[in-house]
C-alpha cells in the first residue's frame, strides 16, 4: 500500500465527483472507491464524506436515488450529473495544469531559469 | 471547489433553491433520509470488519468510532444544504410577547409605524382587490358558468358591437353553452296610468335571459316565452325599487299597468331587491328580435350565456373561435367584421369595455399598480427607520444576547416577528378602515354614476384579509429584516468588543436621502396640482361660452320598437326612428325657444366643457409619415343654430347652414387651437381633413372646413389650448342629444319647464341628466382634483412619516458621535466648528434628496401641463413648492440634530469621553 497523502482543502470534492463519476455507487462505496484508485493512498475521514456528498448534491453536480446495494440493504446511490461531468472535467484540466506547474517547477534546474 | 460552477451559474443556482425548497418543504424525509444512509454506512462497515475477522459486537463498536458522532455529522450535512441557518430561524411565544412590550414601550414610534403601513397596505392591496372584484361571478352565480360573449377589436382596443344576428347565430351553432341571452338598455319615461313621467333604466331581455342569470321573481313570474310570440300582449317585469316607488310595495301590484312611453304594460313581476341586470336596471321587456331584415334592419345588444356542464372556459373560447363569426351579410360588412375577435370573457369586461385579460393586462393599470407599491415600499422604508432607530436603542441587549450565544439569524427573527407584530396591526387597521369607508363613502358618485353595478362588490373578502396579511409578511420582511441585517452585519461584533453602539452607514443614508427625495417630489407634485386645478378653473371661466347662462339637458329616443310602435320591430324601423327624432328635435327647439326665459337652444352630440370625442384625423396636403403616431382632435357634432345659440362667431370663413347636414355637403368648422397648433396660423379655409378608422386607408370622407369659431371650452385641463372640429349633423341624426338652453335669467329654474314641453313633444323623449352648464364638469376635472385630493393626503401622510423617521434616524446619528464631539471638544474645537461638522453630513443628505425630488416634481407638471413651466403660475408654485418642502424638510432635519448637538455640547468633553467608553 502507499504511502497515505493529506488531501488539500477543497480536493475532497474533486476525487468525489471523479470516484462517483465512475459508476453509480452508496455512500460507504465511495469510500472504499477512493481508496481503491488512490491505491491506497487517499482516506477519507468517514465523518467529512457526507457534508462533502451534501454539498455536491446541493450544488447539483452529483444527484442520489434509492436503491438495493449488493448486500441487499436499501441504499442511497449517487451519480454525476450533467453539470457535475463539466464541472469535474474543469477541475481536472485545471488539477492537471498545476500539478505539471509544479512538476516543472520542482524539477527545475539552473540552466532552465 | 467552492463557489458557482463557472458558466454554469445559471443552472448551479436553480439545483441550489431545488435542494432548499426541498429541505424546507419536506425536511423530516431529509433528516429519516440522512438518519438510513448513516445506518447503512455503518451496516456495510460492520459487515467488512466481520469478514476480516473481528467478532460482531466488536466490529460494530470499531464501525462506530471510525464513523464518529452522526449528530455532528448530520448538522454538517444541513450546513451543506443550507438547513442551518434557517433552522435558527425560530418564532416562538416569547418573540410575539416581547414584540408587544417593544409596541407599548415605544408608543409615538408604534403609533407612526403602525399609521404608515395601515396607509400603505390598503394602497398596496386596492389594484388587485379591484380588478378582482370586476371579473367576479355575478350575484346568484356561485358556481362561476355565466360568461359574456363579444367582439373585440383589436385596432381599436375596443368592444366592437354585436348584431342580433349574430346572436342569433350562436344560439344555434353553438355547444358550449347549454342557454345563451341578448339584452339591450335604454332609458324609459314611465308612469302610472295619466300620472307624471320620470325617467327609469330598463332593459330589454331575450327568452332565456332570466334562466342563464338563474334569477328567480319576489312576486309573480319572470319573462316567459309566451310574451315574446308576436302579438302577445305588453309585459314587464319591474324591479324592487320601482315596486317600492311607484306602488309602496303593494303585493297586489300584479295585473296593474304602467306607461312605458306611450303603451301600458302589464306587471307580471317583481324581481328582489338587489337584482337590477345589467347595471340599475329597474324595468324589464321582452326583446323581440326582426326575424326578417337586411343590413340596416340589425340591431346591437349584448350577449351573455351559461357554460354546459363540464365546459370550461377554454374549450368555449376555442368553439367560439373556431365558430363565432356568422356568414356575413355583404362584402362591405366583411372587411369591417373579419378583423373582429370573438372572445368568451367574465361580464364585468363586457360591461366595462376591458380587455380580456382584465385590468391586469392595462399597461395603465399596471402603471397604478407600480405606483401603489411604490408608496407601500415608502412606507416600509420609514418604518424601516423606525425600526432600525429602535434597534439602534436596544444595542446593550442585543450585545448581552450575542454573548449568551444567541446567533445572528436568531436575533434577526426576533426583530422580524417584532416587526410583523407592528405590521399585522397596521393591516388589521387599514383593513377595517376601508370596510369603514366602503360602507359610508359613495363610490359611485366619486366615479361620476349614480350608482355602481349591482354585480360590483368592493366589500373586504376573505381573500382581501389574506393579501392584506401577505402584504403585512413582505412589508415586516422589508420593514424589518433589512434594518436587522444591517444592525447585526459584519460590524455588529466589533461594535460590542468596542461598546461603540451602531454605526449609521450608507443604507440608512440612503434611506435618509430616499425619504426626503419623496417627500419634497410630492410636495412639489401637490402643490403644481393645486395651482393647476386653480388654474383651470380661472381659465374655464375665462374662456369659452358663458356657461353659467346655459341649462344643459340630455334627450334620448328609446331606440327600439317598445317605445314608439307597441309592436314588434319591422322593415324600415331605423329610418322612422331617425325621422321621428328628427321631428321631436325640430319641434322641442322650437317651442322651447318661444318660451319666456329662453334666448336660443343649441344641440349637439356635446357640448362646451364636456368630454369631447377624440378622433384620430388627417389634413389634407399635410405630409404626414406613414409609421408616426396619429393625430388626435376633438370632434363635435353640431345642429346648424350651434354657434349661434352660443353666441360663438364665427371669426373667419362662414356658419354651417341648414342645407350642409341636410344634403350632406361634408364640410367642416375648426377652433382657433385647430388653426394654430396644427395649421401653425395658416388659413385654414378650403383644406380638407378627415377621420379614418384604424383600419381604414383611404375610404374615409374628406370634409372641406369652411369656418374657424374662437375657443369654446373643449379641453378642461387646457382650455385655450384643445382642438376642435366641429361636423354639422341634421335632426335626427344624434341619438342621445344635448341641448344648451340659453337662459334669459336662471337656467335652473328652466328645468321643469323643459320637461312640460318635452313630454309635450313626445312622451317616449326621455330627459336625461340635467345642469346647468357651469357646473358640468370632464371626467380630466375629477382626475385632476382626484390627484389633487389623494396627493395632498399622500403629502400629508409623507410628511408625517418623514418626520418622524428623519427624527429618529438624524438624532441617533447625532447622539452615536458623542464620545468624537467630547474628544474634538476636549482637542479645542469651538461650538460653531463642532456644530458646523454635526450638521454637514445632514445637510448633505437633505440637499440630495432635495436634487432628486425637485426635478421628479418637475417631470410630473411638465407631464400634467405639456410645458416646462407650466404657465407661470405654476411655475411660481413649483419655487413655493422648493421653498416650502424644503423648509419642512430641513426644520425637521435641523431639529432632529439640533436637539441631541445641544445636549452634546453642553456637558463637558471628559464626561461624553467618559460616558461612552
Amino acid at each position: 500500500m502507499a504511502p497515505s497523502a493529506a488531501l488539500l482543502p477543497g480536493n475532497l470534492e474533486m476525487v468525489i465527483l471523479k470516484a462517483i463519476s465512475l459508476g453509480d455507487v452508496h455512500g460507504y462505496g465511495v469510500l472504499l472507491r477512493i481508496e481503491q484508485i488512490s491505491g491506497g493512498a487517499i482516506l477519507v475521514q468517514q465523518g467529512a464524506l457526507y457534508p462533502a456528498l451534501y454539498r455536491l448534491e446541493h450544488k447539483g453536480l452529483i444527484a442520489a436515488r434509492w436503491g438495493t446495494s449488493d448486500n441487499n440493504r436499501r441504499a442511497k446511490f449517487y451519480h454525476l450529473t450533467a453539470l457535475g461531468r463539466r464541472q469535474l472535467s474543469k477541475e481536472q484540466n485545471s488539477w492537471q495544469r498545476l500539478a505539471d506547474a509544479i512538476a516543472r517547477s520542482l524539477t527545475a534546474t539552473l540552466q532552465e531559469t | 471547489m467552492t463557489g458557482l460552477p463557472g458558466g454554469a451559474s445559471v443552472a448551479g443556482l436553480l439545483a441550489r433553491v431545488r435542494s432548499l425548497y426541498r429541505g424546507l418543504r419536506h425536511r423530516a424525509d431529509v433528516e429519516s433520509d440522512m438518519v438510513e444512509e448513516f445506518g447503512h454506512h455503518l451496516a456495510e462497515r460492520t459487515d467488512d470488519l466481520i469478514r476480516q475477522g473481528l467478532a460482531p459486537d466488536a466490529a460494530d463498536r470499531q464501525a462506530r468510532r471510525e464513523f464518529g458522532h452522526a449528530g455532528t455529522h448530520r448538522a454538517q450535512a444541513r450546513e451543506a444544504i443550507g438547513l442551518r441557518s434557517f433552522a435558527q430561524l425560530r418564532f416562538s411565544w416569547l418573540d410575539v410577547k416581547l414584540g408587544l412590550r417593544m409596541l407599548l414601550k415605544h408608543p409615538m414610534l408604534s403609533l407612526a409605524a403602525v399609521f404608515a403601513l395601515a396607509v400603505g397596505i390598503p394602497v398596496g392591496l386596492a389594484p388587485s382587490h379591484i380588478a378582482r372584484a370586476l371579473e367576479a361571478p355575478l350575484p346568484g352565480d356561485a358556481d362561476d358558468r355565466v360568461r359574456a360573449i363579444r367582439f373585440w377589436d383589436p385596432l381599436s382596443s375596443g368592444v366592437a358591437p354585436t348584431w342580433d344576428d349574430e346572436f342569433t347565430f350562436w344560439q344555434a351553432t353553438l355547444h358550449s353553452f347549454s342557454s345563451l341571452a341578448a339584452f339591450r338598455t335604454s332609458t324609459y319615461n314611465v308612469s302610472l296610468a295619466d300620472g307624471p313621467s320620470a325617467p327609469a333604466a330598463g332593459a330589454l331581455l331575450s327568452a332565456s335571459a332570466f334562466n342563464v342569470l338563474r334569477a328567480g321573481p319576489l312576486l309573480g313570474r319572470v319573462l316567459d316565452s309566451g310574451d315574446f310570440a308576436a302579438g302577445a300582449p305588453d309585459v314587464v317585469v319591474i324591479g324592487y325599487a320601482l315596486w317600492s316607488s311607484r306602488f309602496g310595495r303593494d303585493p297586489g301590484v300584479l295585473g296593474r299597468s304602467i306607461r312605458i312611453g306611450r303603451t301600458l304594460h302589464t306587471v307580471v313581476g317583481v324581481m328582489p331587491d338587489g337584482f337590477r341586470f345589467p347595471a340599475n336596471e329597474e324595468l324589464w321587456l321582452p326583446l323581440r328580435l326582426a326575424s326578417v331584415g337586411g343590413v340596416d334592419e340589425r340591431t346591437p345588444v349584448r350577449v351573455l350565456g351559461r357554460l354546459a356542464d363540464g365546459v370550461s372556459v377554454q374549450q368555449a373560447q376555442a368553439e367560439l373561435s373556431s365558430t363565432g363569426v356568422p356568414p356575413l351579410i355583404n362584402a362591405d360588412d366583411a372587411a369591417e367584421r373579419s378583423r373582429l375577435r370573438p372572445e368568451v370573457v367574465p361580464f364585468g369586461l363586457l360591461y366595462l369595455g376591458l380587455p380580456a385579460g382584465g385590468l391586469d393586462s392595462l399597461t395603465e393599470f399596471r402603471f397604478v399598480q407600480m405606483l401603489m407599491f411604490v408608496l407601500l415600499l415608502v412606507a416600509c422604508g420609514n418604518v424601516a427607520m423606525l425600526v432600525f432607530a429602535r434597534t439602534a436603542t436596544r444595542f446593550r441587549e442585543l450585545a448581552i444576547r450575542t454573548a449568551l450565544g444567541a446567533s445572528r439569524s436568531r436575533i434577526i427573527s426576533q426583530i422580524f416577528v417584532e416587526t410583523l407584530l407592528l405590521a399585522v396591526v397596521a393591516a388589521g387597521v387599514g383593513v377595517l378602515v376601508v370596510n369603514w369607508a366602503l360602507a359610508h363613502v359613495n363610490l359611485a358618485a366619486l366615479a361620476g354614476e349614480s350608482a355602481l353595478p349591482y354585480w360590483l362588490s368592493l366589500d373586504v373578502t376573505p381573500a382581501t384579509v389574506f393579501s392584506a396579511l401577505a402584504l403585512a409578511a413582505v412589508s415586516a420582511t422589508v420593514a424589518g429584516v433589512a434594518p436587522a441585517i444591517a444592525i447585526t452585519g459584519h460590524a455588529f461584533s466589533r461594535n460590542i468588543r468596542d461598546r461603540s453602539g451602531v454605526h449609521f452607514g450608507g443604507l440608512t443614508s440612503a434611506l435618509v436621502v430616499a425619504d426626503i427625495a419623496v417627500s419634497v417630489a410630492a410636495v412639489g407634485m401637490a402643490l403644481a396640482i393645486s395651482a393647476h386645478a386653480t388654474d383651470l378653473q380661472a381659465a374655464n371661466r375665462a374662456t369659452g361660452i358663458a356657461a353659467s347662462e346655459y341649462l344643459a339637458v340630455e334627450f334620448r329616443l328609446p331606440a327600439d320598437d317598445r317605445g314608439f310602435t307597441g309592436a314588434r320591430a319591422d322593415l324600415g324601423a331605423r329610418d322612422r326612428l331617425r325621422a321621428r327624432l328628427a321631428a321631436d328635435q325640430r319641434a322641442l327647439v322650437a317651442a322651447l325657444e318661444q318660451e319666456p326665459g329662453v334666448k336660443r337652444v343649441a344641440v349637439g352630440d356635446v357640448l362646451p366643457r364636456m368630454e369631447h370625442r377624440s378622433r384620430p384625423y388627417e389634413l389634407e396636403g399635410v405630409d404626414h409619415a406613414p409609421d408616426a403616431p396619429r393625430r388626435w382632435t376633438r370632434l363635435a357634432r353640431v345642429d346648424a343654430g350651434f354657434f349661434d345659440a352660443l353666441e360663438r362667431p364665427i371669426l373667419s370663413g362662414r356658419n354651417f347652414v341648414r342645407t350642409d347636414a341636410e344634403q350632406d355637403a361634408q364640410v367642416a368648422i375648426v377652433n382657433t387651437a385647430f388653426v394654430e397648433r396644427v395649421l401653425e396660423g395658416r388659413n385654414p379655409i378650403g383644406r380638407r381633413v378627415r377621420f379614418p378608422l384604424a383600419a381604414d386607408t383611404g375610404s374615409a370622407a374628406w370634409y372641406r372646413i369652411v369656418g374657424v369659431v374662437g375657443p369654446l371650452g373643449v379641453d378642461m385641463l387646457n382650455a385655450e389650448r384643445g382642438e376642435a372640429v366641429y361636423l354639422p349633423a341634421a335632426p335626427g341624426t344624434i341619438n342621445p342629444m344635448q341641448l344648451g338652453v340659453h337662459a334669459v335669467t336662471s337656467p335652473a329654474s328652466l328645468t321643469g319647464r323643459v320637461r312640460e314641453v318635452a313630454r309635450t313633444v313626445d312622451p317616449d323623449l326621455v330627459m336625461g341628466r340635467v345642469s346647468v352648464l357651469s357646473d358640468v364638469r370632464q371626467g380630466d376635472w375629477y382626475l385632476v382634483m382626484g390627484l389633487a385630493a389623494g396627493l395632498v393626503l399622500l403629502v400629508g401622510v409623507l410628511i408625517a412619516l418623514a418626520t418622524s423617521g428623519l427624527y429618529a434616524m438624524l438624532s441617533l446619528s447625532v447622539s452615536e458621535r458623542t464620545r468624537e464631539i467630547g474628544i474634538r471638544a476636549a482637542l479645542g474645537a469651538s461650538r460653531p466648528s463642532l456644530l458646523a461638522t454635526i450638521l454637514k453630513r445632514s445637510l448633505l443628505q437633505i440637499g440630495l434628496g432635495a436634487a432628486i425630488g425637485l426635478p421628479i416634481a418637475a417631470r410630473f407638471v411638465f407631464e400634467l401641463t405639456g410645458t416646462p413651466d407650466g404657465g407661470g403660475s405654476v411655475l411660481r408654485s413649483m419655487a413655493l413648492a422648493l421653498g416650502l418642502s424644503a423648509g419642512i424638510v430641513a426644520l425637521v432635519g435641523l431639529s432632529s440634530c439640533l436637539v441631541p448637538t445641544r445636549r452634546v455640547l453642553a456637558i463637558e468633553a471628559t464626561e461624553a469621553i467618559r460616558a461612552e467608553s
